[in-house]
């Protein structure tokens, strides 16, 4: 594919200022037709692509190589890590409504956001009051406005005009190494309100004729704490742009405009087509639940900001239905936002629900708006997912809503299975882990940083079939990669790893196990006047990653973090046996070898730690649920685990699968097969002694249902849930409670 | 695999187990668009590794399938033989349960100790055939939490708009959570 290679030629494909009809008659047009026929845009036949398909074909591929040359070369802008060796960048092309035309590798779903930012601009006529002309650049970070789903995800708007009209948007985002914020980093996990969110920006114009205003860069130097990174990865953003408006004007050159504003409706609708046959092909109809949860503990931390110093339980709840036009995902029944950081906005949480939308059923079509309008979504009014107060903090939302993913995405795991697609049913996790903070070098530079390595690459679930495997899953893009250490380690320049592999044991146990989580051991050296970091991360081990195990496998455990400040590390190093992950770490602590003045483990978020020589910051995140019995895992399998390491701990492996093994004379276990089979027995024998009749734990639950016999917490989750109409009808349905038990609010 | 449209029994059999190799799990996930008869093919697989007659309707677990019995209903049943009732009401209603409550309990199914779930805020829920003591599900929630009905399917819809194969005893009332009528009963009953 032909791109630009100089400034010249860039700016003559600028082309004069629009004149065509007006964003917001662009809009009204594409919602009426596409709700009065059903077919994107009333585009109930494919002619252009029936009367030549090598051609219309043709026409998609120039904008497909367009958007795919645009991430591999322009993520070599870039500095930060994320965007130039990771997943965590995108360039996609779009209508000029910003519905998805094509999108190129990197974090997919965030196609999601492109109409949500552009029919604001409409609503609120930019292109009328302001102007919008070919190459003019906007920058987008907002969730209310830009369907954002944290403000450290960052865009880039370029609009594509011929002949006096918008005729498309290039568009560009990656994920910032530092946004500004209270809480250094790219997510600011303990934000009350948008105000504590770092840079946040509704659309707003900040570049002309492909170039950014110079204030443009101030803005990044004075409000940001990796200007140097940040700069460069807006460059990046930009010249990825660029690349797609230039080819974008060639195409149309080409093809002509009539040609091109038909194709990009077919392109749509098309994929629309198949999406539902997709779905089709591989779901059972029915009603599909699922439930996750996570803790927000802000109680104690929260002192300036009194009407956020509480704990939070977040309910998440969602049903997958198929219907005759795709599927409808409803998250109605879940908590209603708070003062916190892990609130969403429709645009936020499309972003996680289309992960496993856009992998399971566009993968043989063109990845376009076509998945939007085949999976139809209920976010109800006043909750987590559509709040009804305009500043809510979206700081971290995605710690929580890629549990809405996993719901949705598991729900097609269940259908493939019922279909005996057995090939495509596995487990779905979202677990993710990160670092992120600020420091000062002792000559007084300062910066700003995140470690992505444990949301590049985690543990993917167990299949029905086999096992998960280690490192090879991250949701939210096709490349899963953690990233190089050295790279981080140049980021951070105190930190240092003294590990970083699996983290053996660390997943969700069933007759299949889940992928292995991650754990790395950061070691501090000569921090200077400061460093301080937190940890944002999507499921925190106060709660498993998602509510349901698949057929009987237990879910993947959450994330956690352990800091160990005032060590003895120098002895450790001197007799060369440091601790290489946070299993080995507490265990030369119990040994006595490693001594702490102040060890916390974290098993929700962590405030900010300040680091001083030789203090260790240890993670584990990346686990992984399993699918099946843990009494039915074949044997031979958990030797394998134990010879391997992967199991390190022969007692808890034989409790939990009920394998009897010795290690003989060279450390090799072997299996004691009749022992085996005994062992089993008897735990089949002790599950049954330990459980008791469904309606007799009912009548036990029930009383302290009652009774509101809980943490203060769980009453208050379900305060909120239970004003909400659906799940106050499946809670009172399944308790039986009179009609006048509430919950009382807050 | 014989080809793209035509997966054998046999490689099903050999999914169903665990043994397929790869190689030929990785050319099934890239077939660009799935065989459709796989679903019947892959009811008589397990039709014949089933120790009962009754007649499989759907798969719904390793061990748990929507089967038409011999009074014509459809009824969730185990592997082992046990039926749980009507499908339209939450088989896990018909599971022994055991609840692990306290940090010790949830040591023994999560590993290592910083990975368990917190007590008091969460519970993990273990739902166990009455007879063979499979554990069909595991719920990780909150307490007081409705156990949640992971899947409702609409059978005859199924059948009919997806598989072209309407089942003989179709009626529009089959797709309906019958939940409440378990429950409702309970609450008739001191306990």
């Amino acid at each position: 594919m032909a791109v630009a290679n100089d400034l010249s030629q860039v700016l003559a494909s600028v082309q004069a200022t629009p004149t065509g009809p007006t964003l917001r008659a662009l809009f009204a047009e594409r919602d009426r037709l596409t709700r009065d026929t059903g077919h994107y845009y009333g585009v109930t036949e494919l002619t252009l692509r029936d009367a030549d398909p090598i051609k219309y074909e043709r026409f998609y591929n120039k904008l497909h190589a367009a958007v795919l040359a645009a991430r591999e070369s322009a993520r070599f802008v870039a500095a930060s890590p994320g965007s130039r060796e990771m997943g965590e960048c995108l360039w996609g092309i779009t209508t000029p409504e910003g519905d998805t035309l094509a999108v190129s590798l990197g974090f997919l779903s965030h196609t999601a956001i492109f109409p949500v930012a552009v029919r604001y601009m409409a609503n609120n006529d930019y292109d009328v009051n302001d102007g919008i002309e070919d190459g003019d650049v906007y920058a987008v970070s907002d969730g209310k406005t830009g369907g954002v789903p944290h403000p450290g995800d960052f865009y880039s708007f370029v609009p594509i005009c011929v002949e006096g009209e918008i005729v498309g948007w290039a568009v560009g985002i990656n994920h910032l190494m530092e946004n500004g914020a209270p809480v250094a980093g790219s997510w600011a996990t303990f934000s009350v309100d948008t105000f504590m969110d770092g840079l946040v920006c509704p659309p707003m114009r900040t570049g002309r004729k492909l170039k950014q205003e110079s204030w443009w860069k101030a803005i990044w130097e004075r409000r940001t704490r990796a200007s140097t990174m940040n700069i460069l990865d807006d460059k990046m953003r930009l010249a990825g742009c660029a690349m797609i408006h230039h080819a974008t004007h060639q195409l149309i050159d080409e093809f002509g405009v009539q040609y091109y504003k038909r194709a990009i409706r077919e392109v749509i609708e098309e994929s629309r087509r198949m999406i539902v046959d997709n779905m089709r092909a591989l779901m059972v109809p029915g009603l599909y639940n699922g439930c996750a949860f996570r803790l927000v503990k802000y109680a104690g931390l929260q002192n300036v900001w009194s009407h956020a110093n509480k704990n939070t339980l977040i309910h998440i709840r969602a049903s997958v239905e198929p219907n005759e036009n795709g599927l409808l995902l409803d998250t109605e029944g879940s908590s209603r936002w708070g003062y916190h950081s892990y609130n969403a906005t429709p645009g936020g949480v499309d972003c996680a629900v289309f992960l496993g939308m856009i992998n399971s059923f566009a993968h043989n079509t063109k990845v376009t708006a076509g998945i939007e309008l085949a999976v139809q979504r209920h976010y109800a009014y006043g909750s987590i997912y559509n709040p009804d107060y305009e500043f809510t903090s979206n700081a971290n939302l995605w710690a929580q809503t890629v549990s809405v993913n996993s719901i949705g995405f598991n729900a097609v795991s269940r259908a493939a299975f019922a279909r005996g697609y057995l090939e495509e049913a596995f487990t779905v996790d979202g677990n993710w882990g990160a670092f992120q903070g600020a420091g000062t070098t002792a000559d007084g530079s300062s910066y700003g940083f995140t470690n992505f390595e444990w949301l590049g690459g985690t543990g993917r679930g167990a299949w029905c079939f086999k096992d998960g495997e280690p490192l090879v899953w991250a949701a939210w893009s096709q490349i899963a990669t953690i990233g190089d250490a050295e790279e981080f380690e140049s980021c951070v320049p105190p930190l240092f790893y003294l590990g970083r592999k699996l983290l053996p044991g660390y997943f969700g146990y069933g007759k299949y196990r889940g992928g292995p989580g991650n754990s790395a051991v950061h070691w501090c050296v000569q921090p200077g006047k400061h460093i301080a970091l937190t940890r944002p991360n999507g499921g925190l081990s106060c709660t498993a990653s998602v509510g349901l195990g698949m057929s009987g496998a237990y879910p993947g455990p959450g994330s956690f973090m352990i800091s160990a400040r005032g060590t003895n590390l120098p002895e450790l190093i001197a007799e060369g046996e440091t601790p290489r992950d946070a299993r080995e770490l507490l265990k030369q602590i119990d040994a006595g070898r490693l001594t702490v003045k102040n060890l916390e483990i974290w098993k929700t978020d962590c405030p900010e730690l300040a680091l001083k020589d030789h203090d260790l910051f240890v993670d584990a995140a990346g686990s992984s649920g399993g699918w099946g019995d843990p009494l039915d895992r074949d044997p031979a399998l958990v030797i394998k685990d134990l010879d391997d390491g992967m199991a390190p701990q022969y007692e808890f492996v034989s409790r939990m699968h009920g394998v009897v093994a010795v290690q003989d004379a060279s450390g090799i276990w072997q299996l004691d097969a009749a022992a085996t089979t005994a062992k089993r027995a008897g735990l089949r024998r002790q599950r049954l002694a330990e459980s008791m009749p469904a309606e007799a734990w009912w009548h036990a639950e029930r009383t302290k249902v009652l009774s509101k016999d809980m943490f203060p917490e769980v009453h208050e989750m379900y305060a909120q849930s239970l004003s909400f109409a659906k799940f106050d009808g499946e809670f009172r349905r399944f308790w039986q409670v009179p009609t006048n038990f509430a919950f009382e609010r807050e | 695999m014989t080809d793209d449209s035509g997966i054998s029994k046999e490689l099903i059999a050999q999914l169903i187990a665990g043994q397929i190799d790869d190689d030929n799990a990785t050319r099934l996930q890239r077939l660009p668009r799935k065989d459709k008869d796989r679903f019947f093919k892959y009811i008589e697989v397990l039709q014949q590794r089933a120790p009962w007659p009754e007649q499989i309707l759907l798969r719904l677990g390793d061990k748990l399938f929507v089967v038409r019995n011999a009074r014509n209903e459809r009824v969730v049943k185990c592997e082992c033989g046990t039926e749980f009732g009507d499908y339209r009401q939450n088989w896990k209603l018909a599971c022994r349960i055991r609840t692990r409550r306290t940090l010790p309990e949830m040591l023994e199914v999560y590993d290592p100790e910083p990975a368990c779930p917190e007590p008091g805020w969460q519970e993990i829920r273990e739902f166990f055939c009455p007879d063979c003591a499979t554990q069909h599900a595991v719920e990780v929630v909150a307490p007081g939490y409705p156990i949640v009905f992971e899947m409702l399917p609409d059978l005859d819809k199924f059948y009919r708009d997806y598989l072209d194969r309407p089942l003989p005893d179709e009626a529009p009332t089959w797709y309906a959570d019958h939940t409440e009528v378990v429950t409702r009963t309970w609450a008739t009953r001191v306990h």
